[in-house]
């Protein structure tokens, strides 16, 4: 816990200043979980008011000060839910879309300073976004709160409301298809090059 | 992470495949650090929260006022149509005693109220 149940007990019984506190001290943590959710950093913040907007009027729900961070999640993954479910019904406009010459102005914008270890870290979130992208909504967010943030089994528990063995049948489902757009995705480029995305250049070892 | 070697992808293709999406789930942790909130974050936020209090506040204002109108309405309607209606129908038209009269007119004991005769 970021901060004392005193605080959220506060928060919860309208004091405004205390939210103010609990949503500074929560912000960073769950800005960089949606981040990695949804994989729009244009519309991090967004989503990030909407979850803060969401628990400022959902507060007098929460039973004990005691679940507030799994509850705190589970308006996170929610938000990122309504997000993705918007995305898909809007034309989008990726890179892959783009055409060459595009391409080649927004990486003249992104400045030739760029340098390599910033070059392999976007190859690796348009990768891992690319994977995400194959699977369904619920998957994708599912898998990232595993995979990526961490979260334990108990915990996703907590948050989903699901039991452990329905989570663990659909955590198994979910990273078989991530699997299978992973294979997919190398067939495609040749058969290392995906992996050869996440590894250093020789050079700078 | 480090360098992968291609030994460790030894085993069969799916294994090297878990292999290396494990990896990659851990290179995204690391190349998506949590970023920090723009200036207007709260401030925004804040914006968002008074608005939607405001809207709140706005629709239950609105709806009270719909209940108000209803009852009144509601209220006229009986007063005006309904009232009348029902003591035009009324059963019992005269006051209480009169009823009791006109009920037992024939009856000894008001012979006994008139005469005081007790035989």
């Amino acid at each position: 816990m970021l901060v004392d149940f005193e605080l959220i007990e506060r928060a919860r019984s309208g004091d405004d200043g205390a939210f103010n506190q609990v949503v500074q001290a929560y912000r960073k943590r769950i800005l960089g979980t949606i981040a990695r959710l949804i994989g729009r950093p244009e519309d991090v913040e967004d989503v990030g008011q909407e979850v803060f907007l969401r628990l400022y009027f959902s507060l007098d729900q929460l039973r004990t000060a005691e679940v507030f961070e799994p509850w705190l999640y589970r308006l996170t993954v929610n938000a990122a839910y309504d997000y993705l479910r918007r995305q898909k019904r809007r034309p989008e406009s990726r890179m892959s879309d783009l055409s060459e010459q595009q391409v080649m102005y927004a990486d003249a914008a992104a400045g030739s300073k760029v340098r390599d270890e910033e070059e392999r870290r976007t190859k690796i979130r348009e990768l891992a976004q690319s994977l995400l992208g194959k699977v369904s909504e619920e998957d994708r967010l599912l898998l990232v709160m595993k995979e990526v943030e961490g979260r334990t089994l108990k915990e996703l528990e907590q948050i989903y409301k699901v039991n452990e063995n329905a989570l663990k049948v659909r955590l198994f489902r979910a990273r078989q298809r991530v699997l299978k757009a992973l294979q997919a995705e190398e067939n495609a480029a040749g058969s290392s090059d995906a992996a050869r995305v996440f590894r250093k250049d020789p050079s700078e070892s | 992470m480090d360098r992968m070697d291609d030994k460790s992808m030894e085993g069969s293709p799916l294994e090297g495949r878990e292999r290396r999406l494990d990896a990659l789930w851990a290179e995204y942790r690391q190349a998506s650090p949590d970023p920090d909130p723009g200036p207007d974050f709260m401030p925004s936020l804040w914006q968002k929260i008074d608005k939607r209090r405001t809207g709140n506040a706005r629709v239950f204002r609105r709806l009270a006022q719909v209940c108000v109108m209803a009852t009144v309405a509601l209220t006229l309607l009986m007063g005006a149509v309904l009232i009348p209606r029902i003591q035009a129908e009324a059963f019992f038209a005269g006051s209480y005693a009169e009823e009791l009269a006109a009920e037992h007119i024939n009856a000894d004991y008001t012979d006994f109220l008139t005469t005081g005769d007790l035989r």
